[in-house]
């Protein structure tokens, strides 16, 4: 299949994904103490990490865009999903330079994955940028620090859920070789 | 606030839930979804319907006498009565997306301005109130839910003390109401109700105070709502119209202009 194509479908299944199913799920860790954040996991960041090796820089930014605002028009968050995505996609290939051994041109059409970062890799770039993108994404929609502990407990909470429900969906629709490595 | 303070620009309504697009997905969704919440929903109208029917046998034993006395002493030409209050428009409309865990939550509903809605319209459920509209299509809308850090209510004390509701942006099952002095009375479980002061019609309920505490700082006293609206299984709404609200804007913002 057609790269473009491929790439189209799955901005439209993770989107789907995103705001008619997860939106829909509102999580807490436990009810009591009553104080606990209530939150709902965030994967369409992952997207924007599973772009090919190569994909320019302004390329990016630009599907970030409109993969953030995609998602605010259906959550009526104007523009803040918008603003934490396009803050990672910039981030994103700096970050692969720092954790990949070659460079990164020479993995041509391939996507970063489990596969060819490996495991530990692979987690410490996607965990540091949804990271970012949800102190972001809650910083500014609560936008005032006055109660700085529950906005931490929140982005805390949220992150590892987010990271959770990432690793669920890159078991689920990536392709095992035969051979389990 | 600056980044996501909801603009009256008509061309900022593209990127909400009402557009079309999201609303169309959200209403196909919904006509999966709501097929399981059909049990609570009948719950939840047998209770409204029970309240109504109480209210109604109030006003059926309720002397009517003296109204009418009243209403026959005034002319039309006389303008130094006023002949009628306010004319509410109940419009019944679906939620058809609903969230409570963000900072500032918003509700999409399945009826636009083809069906008379506009903005600033209340709206209030069965049993509380719910929001208000701020984004309006042909066939969606959606409302800026009283669970938000950017909109305060005015509301009323048993007593009739007024003050206004705030949400904290944490729990949707606590409101806060702030700043009541501290010689007025208030026991856990009173009620509070809307005002007329706000977009909403007064004498809706608010909630039930479950906590009370006095800051030591000035002396006044901090109240803790439960909701009465359960904004967790939201299914219907009714939208409310003011008839005479635009008379009112006008009114209160020439005297706003007025140096």
């Amino acid at each position: 299949m057609n790269l473009y194509v491929k790439n189209f479908l799955k901005f439209a299944l993770i989107v789907l994904l995103q705001v008619l199913i997860l939106n829909k799920i509102v999580l807490r860790w436990w009810p009591e103490p009553s104080g606990f954040p209530l939150f709902i996991p965030y994967i369409y960041p992952l997207y924007i990490l599973l772009l090919p090796f190569e994909t320019p820089v302004w390329a990016l930014v630009i599907i970030g865009f409109i993969l953030g605002i995609t998602v605010d028009s259906f959550e009526n968050t104007a523009g803040i999903h918008a603003f934490a995505t396009v803050f990672i996609a910039y981030l994103r290939t700096n970050v692969l330079n720092a954790l990949m051994p070659r460079n990164l041109s020479d993995y041509a059409n391939q996507s970063p994955s489990i596969k060819n970062m490996g495991w530990m890799p692979f987690l410490v770039y996607s965990s540091f940028l949804i990271l970012l993108h949800h102190i972001l994404f809650f910083s500014i929609e609560l936008w005032s620090f006055s109660n700085i502990g529950y906005l931490f407990l929140k982005i805390l909470a949220s992150a590892l859920t987010s990271m959770l429900f990432i690793i669920v969906y890159l078991l689920l629709f990536t392709k095992q070789s035969s051979t389990r490595s | 606030m600056l980044i996501a303070r909801t603009r009256t620009l008509q061309g900022t309504d593209i990127v909400s839930s009402a557009n079309t697009v999201s609303g169309l997905m959200y209403q196909k969704q919904n006509d999966v979804v709501n097929y399981f919440g059909l049990r609570k929903m009948n719950d939840s109208l047998i209770n409204e319907n029970a309240h109504l029917r109480a209210m109604l046998s109030v006003s059926h034993s309720y002397d009517t006498l003296k109204d009418i006395i009243v209403r026959k002493a005034i002319d039309k030409t006389d303008s130094t009565h006023v002949v009628h209050y306010a004319e509410y428009v109940y419009r019944t409309a679906r939620v058809i997306n609903n969230s409570i865990s963000a900072a500032n939550n918003y509700i999409t509903i399945n009826r636009g301005y083809d069906e008379g809605i506009s903005k600033n319209m209340a709206v209030i459920s069965g049993s509380g109130i719910v929001g208000r509209i701020v984004h309006v299509s042909a066939h969606f809308a959606s409302i800026l839910s009283v669970l938000s850090v950017k909109q305060q209510v005015s509301a009323r004390l048993k007593d009739g003390t007024i003050g206004y509701i705030t949400w904290d942006g944490e729990r949707p099952d606590v409101m806060i109401m702030k700043d009541v002095p501290q010689q007025i009375k208030v026991k856990t479980g009173d009620s509070v109700y809307s005002t007329s002061y706000s977009f909403f019609p007064p004498e809706i309920m608010i909630g039930t105070v479950f906590k009370t505490e006095t800051i030591r700082k000035n002396n006044l006293q901090l109240l803790y709502l439960k909701p009465s609206t359960n904004f967790r299984d939201l299914q219907y709404v009714y939208v409310v119209e003011n008839k005479l609200d635009p008379e009112r804007k006008q009114l209160e913002d020439s005297v706003k202009t007025r140096p």
